[in-house]
């Protein structure tokens, strides 16, 4: 039974007919008003499934970011609507939206903000700590994230003292720490060598292996390549989308990884 | 979030920015200090006025007089002349109780017992500890007293004791030559009563004195109330005074009282006076008798409160202030706990929690300290040549929760109104605009 599941999952995730987790449309974006007004995104209408692996790719300055904050709902739209879960986004506030971040969501944000007077176990538990977990566990469950990203050792080191790379990957352990449906990456692996680089890329594919729908926002093509489907943009509107069989390789190698294991 | 978790981070926060909390909280320690100080002091005093009139019988105790004989004081007292009349002169005749006066007393609504008070007269006290003679003042005590005994007992007032007893104030012990209150205690101490009428016709005053002899049943405390005044004694030894005082005199001459006391029920004390004003009787009880006194302190009391309020005002500023620029400074880690899911109300909670701790530190440092100075402060107004020396029982200072408690919980109250502007500044940021900012 335990081998099925997985087989399970991904044939769910290759049939299109299935519901979407997130569905956007027409979704537009400016930035500030009249004649500074600029117009972030335009028109741009996408759905992303259960289960799949989607790169956004694009120029810098091109919206990904942008339309990555709206679709996990931290941002609002200046037209067109983001539905999550077959829910419009604009019907979700308070508690209902507050629960979705805490538990559903998973964000590796560009710019990592961390509260960096804390130390790195206070900053990968924050989720888990506004999400009411106890004292005892999310402790236990925070340095199990750090142990992913291998900072098991750094747990108690204030976040402003690590180098940059071992920041982003505080980040990556923050976001998986609730074990998300839907984890966001805006560029997880922009900071890291290549080496360090492919270790981050093993652990997020490890997630979707297990069901974790995946949205990486990147200008490395090579990691695109890796996802099941590249939704390429270039000054705010969607310009062709694409699916590379390099994703479905690497799944299948990571599966036969799997099955090696048992 | 957690509760626990807001109120643990909300402290750990204003450690992060030692110096600008530390000088918040200094602000609200000094309003906090002056009001509990001040509430200390106001208390301590207050309890002590109380046990005094208690000590005198309580609340329901009144004192009663003919009015005529207030107004001859009042007249005697004023430095205007009057103008004649014959009403007035008539008036003044009835400066003692008619024997008519008790019944028509003891019939008024909500009076308990009422006491004439006999003229009774005693010239000195003496014991055979001492070659000495003293003048002493001798009160009686009533049921309903509760004298402020320092060793020993009250006299037993029970109208069924025939014993003399009396209780004297500690200054008599060593005058009277023992060697400390126990000593005294159950000692007999005489007294020199004389016979009025008599006096008259003797050469020498000790012609006409009849020693009468009492035993000590204990020593009271001084007070504020004992100072100036003697002993007390019980109805049998005033009875016995009077008797002798009143040898040789017609009957209707010997038994006026002028003066009485009376126990009532509290509650009706203004219905009480008015009635017997209309029987021309002035009634006081003990609270109206150190009424100004009481006035003058609530006024101090007033004024300190005000200066401990205007010093609150201040922190309260000074914690707007703080919270503001921690919010500001706090912007993106908000952002982010929005982003992770944090509710508006627990963002607010935590910037509350964090003002109300402000003022509960503030408070709290303000408790310990005025407890400190207030305790030294008082040790010190007990020490030799002191202004409370000969008061062992006067607490000046008096710390309680009764009232510490509503100050501090006041102090937190102001604090949190004071953090509710930034905490909904904190709890509106979008997550966003939070953390875009740099
Ligand atoms: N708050 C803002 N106000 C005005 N303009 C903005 C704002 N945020 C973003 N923009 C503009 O919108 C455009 C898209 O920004 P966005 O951050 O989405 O780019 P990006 O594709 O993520 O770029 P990068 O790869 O450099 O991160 C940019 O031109 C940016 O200057
Ligand atoms: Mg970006």
């Amino acid at each position: 039974m335990k081998k099925a599941s997985p087989r399970a999952a991904s044939t769910a995730k290759k049939a299109p007919a299935s519901f979407p987790v997130i569905e956007v449309s027409h979704l537009s974006k400016t930035y500030g008003k009249r004649t500074t007004a600029f117009k972030a995104l335009d028109n741009i209408n996408l759905k992303i499934f259960p289960g799949e692996s989607v790169a956004i790719i694009g120029k810098s300055g091109s919206g990904k970011s942008t339309l990555m904050h709206l679709m996990a709902l931290l941002d609002k739209p200046t037209s067109g609507t983001v539905k999550v879960l077959g829910i419009n986004a604009s019907k979700l506030k308070g508690k209902k939206l507050n629960r979705l971040r805490n538990k559903y969501f998973g964000f590796v944000f560009q710019q990592f903000f961390m509260n960096s007077n804390d130390t790195v176990l206070e900053n990968v538990l924050l989720p888990l700590k506004i999400g009411k977990v106890s004292r005892f566990k999310r402790k236990k469950l925070a340095l199990k994230a750090l142990d992913i990203v291998d900072l098991e050792n750094k747990a108690k080191n204030k976040a402003t003292n690590l180098s940059g790379g071992q920041k982003q990957r505080v980040c990556i352990a923050r976001a998986i720490v609730n074990n998300p449906k839907i984890l966001f990456a805006d560029e997880p692996t922009g900071n890291l060598d290549s080496g360090t680089g492919k270790k981050i890329i093993d652990l997020l594919f490890g997630l979707n292996q297990k069901g974790t729908t995946l949205i990486i926002v990147t200008h490395d093509e090579d990691l695109a390549a890796l996802c099941d489907r590249q939704i390429r943009i270039v000054d705010g509107q969607v310009v062709n989308e694409s699916k590379q069989k390099a994703g479905y390789i690497r799944r299948t190698a990571i599966k036969e990884g799997q099955k090696e294991d048992r | 979030m957690k509760l626990t978790d807001i109120i643990t981070a909300a402290n750990r926060n204003l450690l992060k920015n030692k110096v600008r909390s530390f000088l918040t909280i200094l602000a609200i320690f000094v309003g906090s200090f002056t009001i509990i100080l001040n509430s200390a002091i106001n208390a301590g005093v207050n309890d002590y006025i109380d046990s005094q009139i208690n000590a005198m019988g309580g609340e329901g105790y009144l004192e009663m007089t003919p009015t005529a004989t207030m107004d001859m004081m009042e007249s005697m007292m004023s430095s205007k002349v009057s103008e004649y009349s014959d009403e007035k002169k008539d008036a003044s005749q009835s400066i003692s109780f008619k024997s008519e006066d008790f019944e028509k007393i003891k019939k008024i609504d909500g009076v308990k017992s009422v006491y004439p008070i006999y003229l009774s007269q005693e010239d000195y006290v003496t014991s055979p500890y001492t070659d000495k003679k003293y003048e002493i003042s001798l009160n009686g005590t009533v049921e309903g007293f509760e004298l402020d005994m320092e060793t020993g007992e009250m006299p037993n007032v029970s109208k069924d004791n025939t014993k003399f007893e009396v209780a004297i104030t500690k200054k008599y012990v060593t005058l009277l030559g023992f060697k400390d209150n126990e000593d005294a205690v159950g000692k007999t101490i005489q007294f020199g009563v004389p016979s009025t009428a008599k006096c008259y016709t003797v050469a020498k005053r000790s012609d006409c004195q009849t020693v009468v002899e009492a035993t000590i049943t204990g020593v009271q405390a001084d007070g504020i109330l004992t100072i100036g005044g003697g002993a007390r004694a019980n109805a049998a030894l005033l009875n016995e005074i009077h008797r002798i005082n009143s040898i040789g005199m017609p009957a209707e001459n010997a038994d006026v009282a002028y003066q009485a006391t009376a126990f009532v029920d509290p509650d009706k004390i203004d219905q009480i006076k008015e009635e017997l004003k209309k029987m021309n009787i002035t009634a006081m009880t003990i609270d109206d008798e150190i009424g100004t006194f009481r006035t003058f302190l609530d006024a101090m009391v007033a004024i300190l409160n005000v200066f401990g309020g205007i010093a609150l005002l201040a922190a309260a500023i000074g914690i707007i202030n703080t919270l503001f620029m921690s919010v500001q400074e706090r912007t993106r880690e908000i952002g982010l706990m929005k982003a992770l899911g944090m509710s508006r109300a627990k963002i607010f909670l935590s910037f509350s929690v964090e003002a109300i701790s402000l003022g509960f530190w503030g408070s709290i440092f303000g408790m310990l300290v005025s407890m400190t100075i207030g305790y030294a402060g008082n040790t010190f107004l007990h020490s030799e040549g002191m202004f409370l020396e000969n008061l062992p029982t006067f607490h000046f200072v008096k710390f309680t929760p009764e009232v510490i408690l509503p100050i501090i919980v006041l102090v937190m109250a102001i604090a949190f109104v004071a953090g509710t502007a930034p905490a909904l500044k904190a709890a509106k940021k979008d997550p966003i605009d939070a953390l875009r900012y740099e």
